[in-house]
C-alpha cells in the first residue's frame, strides 16, 4: 500500500505527494502526458529526440545534471508510446534542488542549435547501438507495423529510421515543447519523508507562476479490428529463427487488462509456468520462451514469444505454441495454478515498492491511468480473475485471426 | 509570486553515510552468519556467498553450470516441484556468478519465510545434478552464448579481459561453446562437494529479521558440511598485450574497451583513483561523456570504472561507438587521459564528483538489500564494516593536486591495452 494525497494547481499541474519516514531519501516524478503515439507519422522518434533536449539547457540552468549531481541525486528518463518520464532521486535536505530544476526547464527550455544537432546524432548511435547492432534488435521496428496498421503504436518510440530523426528541425521542437510541456498535461509525484502540505507548498513555489499552455485535444486514430491472420518472415544473421506472435487486447483500464495479465503469467511468469516448463524443459522445443503485454495505454498486445532449439522446425514450434494457447481456451485452470500466479503478482507488487523512486514513479504512472486509487487495488483486481474468465479471455484473444506472426529466421537454420 | 530561479537551492552534503550495522552469529558448523535488520517492510533476502567462481574451476563452465542447477532436482523435489513451489509462494531465487564467487539469493514475503527456506535447503543441501537437466541447460546456454556472440560489447569485453590477463588465465579466459558438452553430473557433484560447505562462505540476511527467522536461516546454513576452505588456485603469469581487433563484418558500431591492471581494494590509491575514474568516466556529465557523447555525438554511451577481483584490479573504460569514429574516439579517450595528468581538476567539477560519489553511497545504502551487497562486498575484500564512512571521508578529502599525481602515476599510455570489436576498415 502506498498512501497519497493529491491536489491540483490552478495552471493545473497535478501534484501527489507520499510521505516515507523510513529514508533519508526522496525522489520526484515528472510525467508529460506525451509519447510516439502523439508524432507525426513522417517525424517518427520526435518524442524521444525531445527528451534528450530537455537535458540540454533552460533558461537558468545551462546543463541539467550538474546541479543534481551537486545535491548528491541521480535522474534519468525514459519515453514511451503514451507519456514521458523524468526523474530524479537525491537526499531529501536537497529535494528543492529537483523542484528547481524540473520547474526552469518547464517554464523556460533553451533551445540551442548545437543541443539539436548533438542529441540527433546521440540518438541515431542509440538507434544503432541498440536496433541495428544487436541479434533480434530490430525485432519491434518489424512487429508493430505488422500488428498495427493505423494506431500510431504501429511505430517504436525510437521512430520508423534514423532519418527521420536525423532530420528533425529546430521548429518542431519549439512547437512540440508548446503544445506538449505544460503545467496542464503533466504530473509531478513526490516521495520523501516530508509532510504532503510541505510537497503542496513547494509546488506552488516552483511550479505555480508557469502558465496553464492550451487545451490539448488528442486525434489519435483507432485500430480496426483485425480481420484475418498477419505472417511476416525475415532472415537475419543471428544464430537461432525466433517466432513472436502478437495478439490485440483490451486497454490499459480495461478489467480485461488484468485477465490478460493473468493469461500471460500463467503461460510464463516464472520457472513453473507452462511454456518454460513444457516447451523448454519438459520438450525442448525452445531455448527461451516468454508472453507478455506491452501495457500501453489504448488497446495494446499480448505477445507471445520464442526462441527454437537447433533442429526444431518454425512449424513445430509454433503448433507448439498454439496447442499452449488452445489449452488455455479448453481446460479450465486448477486452482492452485490460478493461486500460484495471484500470489506471485501479489509479491512482485510489493517488491516494486520498495524505495522512494519506485513508489514515486508508481503514483504517477496510476495518475496517468486516470484512477489513481488503481496504485492500491490493482492486486484485488488482478486476484478477482477466475477460472472462467480466463477461458473466455483466452477464446477472445488467442484466435488466428487476431494474430500477427513474426517469424525472424536464423540464416544458420539447421534444417 | 515569481521564484527566483536564478540561482540552485542551498544544498546539504553529509560527511557520513551512516550504514546500519550487520550483527554476525557464527553457527555449529562455523559459517558466519551477518543479518541485517530493517522492520519497514515485510520482506527477507538471504544470500549465500561461496568461493565457487569461474576462476575456482577445473573445466570450463563448471563453476556456472554447478550454481544453475542447484534448483534443477534435489533429494525431495524434481526441478518442476521447486520451481512450483517458489512461484507458489511468491519467492524470488536467483544465482550469480562472478570469477571469484557464487552468490545464491532467495527473497520473500516474511509470510513465506519457512515454506522458501525449506526449499532453499533442499537446493543447497541436497542437489543432485539431474544429467537431463544439464543438458537441456547445457543446449540453451550455448544458443545464448551465440546470441551474446553476436554482440560486439560482450565480444569486446571477452577479448578485453583475454588481453588484459592472457587467454589461458582464469581472469582472462573464455571458452567456445561446444565445451559445454563436456560437463556431466560428476563434474559438477565434485565441485559442488568441495565448495559449497561453511568453510568456503559466508551468509548474508537482510530485512525483517524476527529472533524466529533468525533461528531459522542459521539452522538452514548449519546444515551445510563444514568442509575446508579450498586452496587458492595458482594463477599463471599475466600475459598482457597492448592491442587487439576482432573484426565483426557488417557492424555499424565500433565496441572499444581500454583499461589497465592496476590494485585490489587494499592498496592506498584505491580510493581516490575511483574519484579520479570517475572524474574521467563515472557518471553522466564525466569528461569521457562531455566529449563523446556531448561534443562529439560518437555514442549513446561511455563509461569508465575500477573492477575489482579477488587477486587483481582494473580500470576499464567502455563504449560503442559508430564506427567511422572508431579511431578518434580512442584518440579522445587517451587525450582525456592526457588533460588529467597535465592539469588539475578544477574545484567545482571535483566538488560535484565527490557529491555525486557520496550520493551513490547515500543511495547504495537506503534500505536492508543496499546494504546487504555493501556487506557481502566488505566481506570479500575484508575491508571491515567501517569501510562505507572511511570512502566517504577519504573521497571527501580528496584534492585536485592528489588526483593529477595519481594521473600521472597510473594513466601511462604505455600501460594500457586498447580493444576493438567492429567492422574494421
Amino acid at each position: 500500500m502506498i498512501s497519497y494525497e493529491k491536489h491540483t494547481l490552478a495552471n493545473g499541474l497535478t501534484v501527489i505527494a507520499h510521505r516515507d519516514r523510513s529514508t533519508p531519501m526522496a525522489a520526484t516524478n515528472l510525467i508529460y502526458k506525451v509519447g510516439a503515439r502523439d508524432e507525426d507519422p513522417g517525424r517518427t522518434g520526435f518524442a524521444h529526440l525531445f527528451e534528450h533536449l530537455m537535458f540540454s539547457g533552460s533558461r537558468n540552468v545551462p546543463d541539467f545534471d550538474t546541479p543534481v549531481q551537486l545535491a548528491g541525486g541521480e535522474n534519468n528518463a525514459f519515453t514511451g508510446n503514451d507519456y514521458t518520464d523524468y526523474y530524479i532521486t537525491l537526499p531529501g535536505d536537497n529535494l528543492e534542488t529537483a523542484f528547481w530544476l524540473e520547474s526552469d526547464r518547464m517554464a523556460d527550455l533553451s533551445f540551442d542549435p548545437k543541443g539539436l544537432e548533438v542529441q540527433r546524432k546521440v540518438v541515431v548511435e542509440e538507434f544503432n547501438q541498440r536496433y541495428l547492432n544487436q541479434p533480434y534488435g530490430d525485432l519491434w521496428l518489424l512487429l508493430r507495423p505488422l500488428a498495427y496498421k493505423k494506431h500510431p503504436y504501429r511505430w517504436a518510440t525510437i521512430g520508423r529510421t534514423p532519418d527521420h530523426i536525423a532530420g528533425a528541425t529546430m521548429a518542431e521542437v519549439k512547437a512540440f515543447y508548446k503544445r506538449y510541456y505544460n503545467p496542464s498535461n503533466a504530473i509531478l509525484s513526490v516521495a520523501g519523508d516530508l509532510s504532503p502540505d510541505r510537497v503542496f507548498a513547494l509546488a506552488e513555489r516552483w511550479f505555480g507562476d508557469i502558465p496553464a499552455g492550451e487545451r490539448l485535444v488528442r486525434h489519435i486514430p483507432a485500430e480496426p479490428v483485425q480481420s484475418r491472420a498477419r505472417r511476416q518472415e525475415v532472415e537475419r544473421d543471428v544464430p537461432a529463427t525466433v517466432i513472436t506472435i502478437a495478439f490485440h487486447m483490451a486497454a490499459r483500464i480495461d478489467m480485461d487488462f488484468y485477465v490478460c495479465d493473468v493469461l500471460s503469467d500463467l503461460l510464463s511468469n516464472g520457472n513453473s509456468s507452462r511454456l518454460f516448463r513444457r516447451l523448454v524443459q519438459d520438450e525442448r522445443l525452445f531455448t527461451s520462451v516468454n508472453a507478455y503485454l506491452t501495457g500501453e495505454l489504448d488497446p495494446g498486445l499480448l505477445v507471445v514469444t520464442g526462441r527454437l532449439a537447433d533442429g526444431v522446425s518454425v512449424k513445430a514450434g509454433e503448433e507448439a505454441l498454439w496447442r499452449e494457447l488452445r489449452r488455455l481456451q479448453t481446460e479450465p485452470v486448477p486452482a492452485r495454478e490460478l493461486n500460484k500466479v495471484r500470489n506471485k503478482y501479489e509479491s512482485g507488487v510489493i517488491f516494486g515498492e520498495i524505495n522512494v523512486m519506485d513508489k514515486a514513479m508508481n503514483l504517477g504512472f496510476y495518475e496517468l491511468l486516470g484512477d489513481l486509487s488503481l496504485v492500491n487495488r490493482e492486486v484485488d483486481l488482478y486476484r478477482s480473475v477466475t477460472a472462467d474468465d480466463v477461458r473466455y479471455g483466452a477464446q477472445e484473444v488467442f484466435r488466428e485471426t487476431n494474430s500477427s506472426t513474426l517469424i525472424y529466421r536464423s540464416k544458420h537454420e539447421t534444417r | 509570486m515569481k521564484p527566483d530561479r536564478t540561482r540552485q537551492p542551498a544544498l546539504v552534503i553529509p560527511d557520513r553515510v551512516g550504514m546500519p550495522g550487520a550483527t554476525v552469529h557464527t553457527l555449529a558448523n562455523g559459517m558466519e552468519l551477518y543479518a541485517v535488520q530493517s522492520t519497514a517492510q515485510h520482506l527477507l533476502r538471504v544470500s549465500f556467498v561461496f568461493r565457487a567462481g569461474s576462476a575456482c574451476q577445473s573445466h570450463p563452465f563448471v563453476a556456472s553450470a554447478t550454481a544453475n542447477l542447484l534448483g534443477e532436482g534435489t533429494a525431495r523435489y524434481t526441478a518442476a516441484g521447486i520451481a512450483d513451489r517458489l512461484d507458489f509462494y511468491g519467492s524470488y531465487y536467483d544465482v550469480s556468478l562472478d570469477r571469484d564467487y557464487a552468490v545464491v539469493t532467495v527473497c520473500c514475503l516474511s509470510k513465506f519465510l519457512p515454506q522458501t527456506l525449506e526449499v532453499l535447503g533442499q537446493m543447497l543441501l541436497h542437489p543432485t545434478f539431474p544429467e537431463a537437466e544439464l543438458r537441456t541447460y547445457a543446449d540453451k546456454r550455448k544458443q545464448q552464448l551465440a546470441v551474446e556472440r553476436g554482440k560486439v560489447s560482450f565480444r569486446a569485453r571477452e577479448l578485453f579481459a583475454a588481453s588484459l590477463f592472457g587467454p589461458e588465465h582464469p581472469y582472462g579466459v573464455s571458452y567456445d561453446a561446444a565445451r559445454y558438452d563436456e560437463l556431466t553430473p560428476e563434474l559438477l557433484r565434485d565441485f559442488y562437494a568441495r565448495h559449497y560447505t561453511a568453510a568456503n562462505g559466508f551468509v548474508v540476511a537482510s530485512g525483517r529479521i524476527t529472533p524466529a527467522a533468525l533461528k531459522a536461516i542459521g539452522a538452514l546454513a548449519a546444515g551445510l558440511p563444514a568442509g575446508s576452505a579450498v586452496p587458492v588456485p595458482v594463477f599463471p603469469a599475466v600475459a598482457q598485450v597492448p592491442e587487439a581487433f576482432a573484426a565483426q563484418p557488417g557492424a555499424v558500431q565500433s565496441a572499444i574497451r581500454i583499461g589497465r591492471r592496476l590494485f585490489t581494494r587494499d592498496h592506498p590509491d584505491f580510493i581516490p583513483m575511483q574519484v579520479l575514474v570517475t572524474v574521467l568516466g563515472g557518471y553522466f556529465g564525466s569528461r569521457l561523456v562531455a566529449n563523446l557523447r556531448e561534443e562529439r555525438g560518437y555514442t549513446y554511451g561511455v563509461f569508465a570504472a575500477l573492477v575489482n577481483l579477488d587477486r587483481e584490479g582494473y580500470m576499464a573504460i567502455a563504449t560503442e561507438v559508430t564506427a567511422d569514429a572508431t579511431d578518434d574516439a580512442v584518440a579522445q579517450v587517451f587525450a582525456e587521459m592526457e588533460r588529467l595528468r597535465t592539469e588539475p581538476v578544477g574545484d567545482e567539477e571535483l566538488e560535484a564528483v565527490r557529491n555525486i560519489m557520496t550520493g551513490e553511497v547515500m543511495r547504495l545504502v537506503d534500505g536492508p538489500f543496499g546494504v546487504a551487497d555493501v556487506t557481502i562486498e566488505n566481506i570479500q575484500s575484508g575491508s571491515g564494516p567501517d569501510y562505507v564512512d572511511r570512502f566517504v571521508a577519504a573521497v571527501r578529502g580528496v584534492t585536485p593536486a592528489q588526483l593529477q599525481e595519481l594521473a600521472r602515476r597510473w594513466f601511462d599510455p604505455a600501460a594500457f591495452t586498447t580493444v576493438v570489436v567492429g567492422p574494421g576498415k
